[in-house]
């Protein structure tokens, strides 16, 4: 779950990471207001959750009310559905840094990174010039040592009198990061100021949702979402992507959806939305085609190979969603694994033609998707 | 022969007190495995079938005698705490098939895996069957068109992918010898590459398959090996997820695409510049699997 800069920062605040003292507002007016407040010159920065907002002009400096107004107004009518904004006061600085903790999954050890040359350019610099990007693994189990943090500093070549205000900030960090169970803690730039500390002029975190069951504290926001459908998805605990195809996936697995997604395109269809409910959903197959069916799709191709996802299980529910639900778009079913000569039964006898060949499923749904038979 | 679990594999199970758990121990021990304790916290004295429970993993192995391994059938949450039981117990070889294990708990499982010299599986996965001889976890091995005893080594990311390729592997007329679950987590307590050490060490190994998908670099540890010639057998890939669009995640933690690196086209072009052959689709995998054999097999057909 990633958070927005706001809350990140928020965040950096309670672990005494220093941030400039933004406010948020959430119309052209009160942001025209709170820059008038926090005196010029200021950034307008918008809160979205995407990335490359900079690049698209949704985050600005402004030296007077008229530029911040063009800012605000530009901000506001953009397309990224932008709904709150955060004025900040612009930091005098003298050198833009970059810090962040990630995991490195083959060593099962913490991944910090870090570069005296921090700021917009970083991943450019990741490939241009990757001597320049120090990658240290930290201990997972025994965490962060001050030696550690220290010995990063002295080889971003910060003077010693810097080096000894950089430390702390690295050890912050990585106590947030541990804490909150971030799969993400970035700031960049990270600014040194021209007294020798430091300033996080922007804040990325992304928090594990594995491990969300432990941090009540976070609670996704509806505009968060894609779609209605996609928020409706998410609150039944079943994994859901937007698109704007024809054919509408129902199917049980990650990889299987995914390379089910893959067929379809290969055969020259295109996905409605991205559905899958096994595992732990495999009951849910009414909310499931609910789901689907809202999204008025050419066809519902449901693909499935499952193991403790009951072939029989998911047949019935297939059934009494259809029963319910009365889909007017055709329905293509390929459902196996464990129950299935049952499930093929109860498919039989509520009039469908149960497929078992995936491909054979795909290319069916495609031609049905196109307005030609199966 | 196989890898890692066999007949001779002496197991205990974590969680087989609970619905799920009891069903698949009893499935575990009519495939053959020798499941010889169970654990439950407060349930000792308690059976599943045959099997006695004990409260705490020492107190099953001082009761029972040694142990090999240790199938979890833990809760995620809790996932982390089981596996650091086995460890301090000796077990070197442990299965989790916990899906949503937290991503610092499951790092610290990886560290402590490569720290102690432990082989941990999964979590996220179904596990891992030696067909006809053990299983550590929860396949249909019932279901022949896909369950059958042979020489190819499986190795899977995706548990529904994995019931859809080994049936290609079936009908192109193969069997298993072992397949693993290294499973769908971003960090995986074993990685692709350790069991192609262990399958190039197999006898009764002749090549491998391996189910990956988008995200991580598991696939490109892979190649690595196939260019080092640390793995020499052929590899038949499978890689889902090359219409993924950038930047959506698809289910699985580990399947992000981040930066046009770790794409399912990368891993790919890395798996056949080192010389894997690569099915598009799944049905390919077997007719590849059997152009791979025959080429090896017939000295005409090693050319350059």
């Amino acid at each position: 779950m990633k958070l927005h800069e706001f809350q990140a920062k928020a965040l950096f605040r309670d672990y005494d990471i220093p941030t400039p003292q933004g406010e948020l507002a959430s119309t052209v007016a009160s942001s025209i207001e709170t820059a008038n407040r926090i005196g010029y010159p200021c950034v307008i920065k918008s809160q979205v959750l995407r990335g490359g907002r900079g690049k698209a002009g949704l985050v600005d400096i402004v030296h007077s009310p008229e530029e911040a107004r063009t800012a605000s107004e530009f901000i506001f009518a953009s397309d990224w559905k932008v709904r709150r904004v955060l004025v900040e006061p612009a930091i005098d600085h003298v050198r833009e840094l970059y810090l962040s903790f990630s995991a490195d999954a083959p060593s099962g050890a913490h991944l910090l990174l870090a570069s005296a040359d921090g700021g917009v350019e970083i991943e450019e610099l990741a490939r241009t010039a990757p001597d320049k990007i120090i990658r240290a693994r930290i201990d997972s189990i025994r965490g962060i040592m001050p030696f550690e943090a220290r010995a990063l500093a002295y080889d971003l070549g910060l003077d010693p009198a810097i080096a000894k205000n950089f430390a702390p900030i690295v050890e912050k960090l990585f106590r947030l990061y541990v804490e909150k169970d971030a799969e993400l803690a970035e700031i960049n730039p990270l600014f040194l100021t021209g007294e020798g500390s430091f300033v996080a002029a922007d804040a990325k975190l992304s928090i594990d949702d594995n491990a969300l069951f432990r941090h009540t504290e976070f609670q996704q926001e509806d505009a968060d979402f894609d779609s209605d459908i996609a928020r409706e998805a998410a609150a039944e605990g079943i994994p859901y992507l937007q698109f704007d195809g024809d054919i509408s996936l129902m199917c049980a697995g990650a990889g299987l959806t995914t390379a089910v997604y893959d067929l379809v395109v290969d055969f020259g269809g295109s996905v409605a939305n991205y559905l899958e409910f096994g595992g732990p959903n495999y009951r849910k197959s009414v909310r499931a085609m609910e789901l689907c069916v809202r999204n008025k799709p050419k066809v519902i191709l449901i693909v499935t190979f499952g193991t403790i996802a009951r072939a029989d299980i998911m047949a019935e529910g297939i059934v009494e969603a259809i029963g319910r639900l009365k889909p007017t778009c055709p329905i293509v079913t390929c459902i196996r694994g464990t129950g299935e000569e049952k499930a093929h039964e109860i498919l039989r006898n509520a009039g469908l033609t149960p497929l078992i060949d995936t491909e054979e499923a795909v290319r069916s749904a495609v031609a049905l998707s196109k307005g030609g038979r199966p | 022969m196989s890898i890692l679990i066999d007949r001779t594999t002496r197991a205990i199970v974590m969680g087989a007190t609970g619905s799920e758990g009891s069903f698949w121990t009893g499935h575990m021990v009519q495939l053959g495995t020798q499941v010889v304790a169970a654990v439950t916290p407060g349930k000792e004295g308690e059976r599943v079938g045959d099997i006695p429970v004990y409260h705490t993993v020492r107190r099953a192995l001082d009761a029972r005698g040694h142990a090999d391994s240790a199938m979890l059938f833990v809760p995620p949450r809790f996932t982390k705490d089981a596996v650091f039981e086995c460890l301090d117990a000796g077990i070197k070889l442990i299965v989790t098939v916990a899906d949503g294990i937290p991503l610092h708990d499951a790092l610290q499982i990886r560290a402590a895996a490569r720290a102690s010299g432990t082989t941990i599986i999964g979590g996220n996965t179904s596990g891992i069957i030696s067909p006809g001889k053990a299983m550590l976890g929860m396949f249909p091995y019932w279901i022949e068109r896909v369950y059958k005893p042979g020489r190819i080594g499986v190795m899977t990311r995706s548990g529904s992918l994995t019931n859809e390729v080994t049936a290609m592997v079936v009908r192109a007329g193969f069997g298993v010898s072992t397949l693993v679950g290294v499973g769908g987590d971003s960090v995986p307590g074993m990685r692709f590459a350790e069991v192609l050490t262990a399958l190039e060490l197999d006898p009764e190994t002749d090549a491998a398959v391996m189910i990956g998908e988008l995200g991580g670099t598991m696939e490109e540890e892979a190649a690595d090996m196939i260019r080092s010639k640390a793995f020499t057998k052929p590899l038949v890939a499978f890689v889902a997820g090359r219409h993924a669009p950038q930047g959506k995640r698809m289910g699985h933690a580990g399947a992000i695409v981040s930066g046009g690196k770790g794409s399912a086209l990368d891993k790919i072009h890395a798996l056949q510049s080192a010389g894997a052959l690569t099915a598009d689709r799944a049905s390919m995998v077997g007719t590849l699997l059997a152009e791979a054999l025959a080429h090896r097999a017939s000295p005409r057909g090693i050319t350059a």
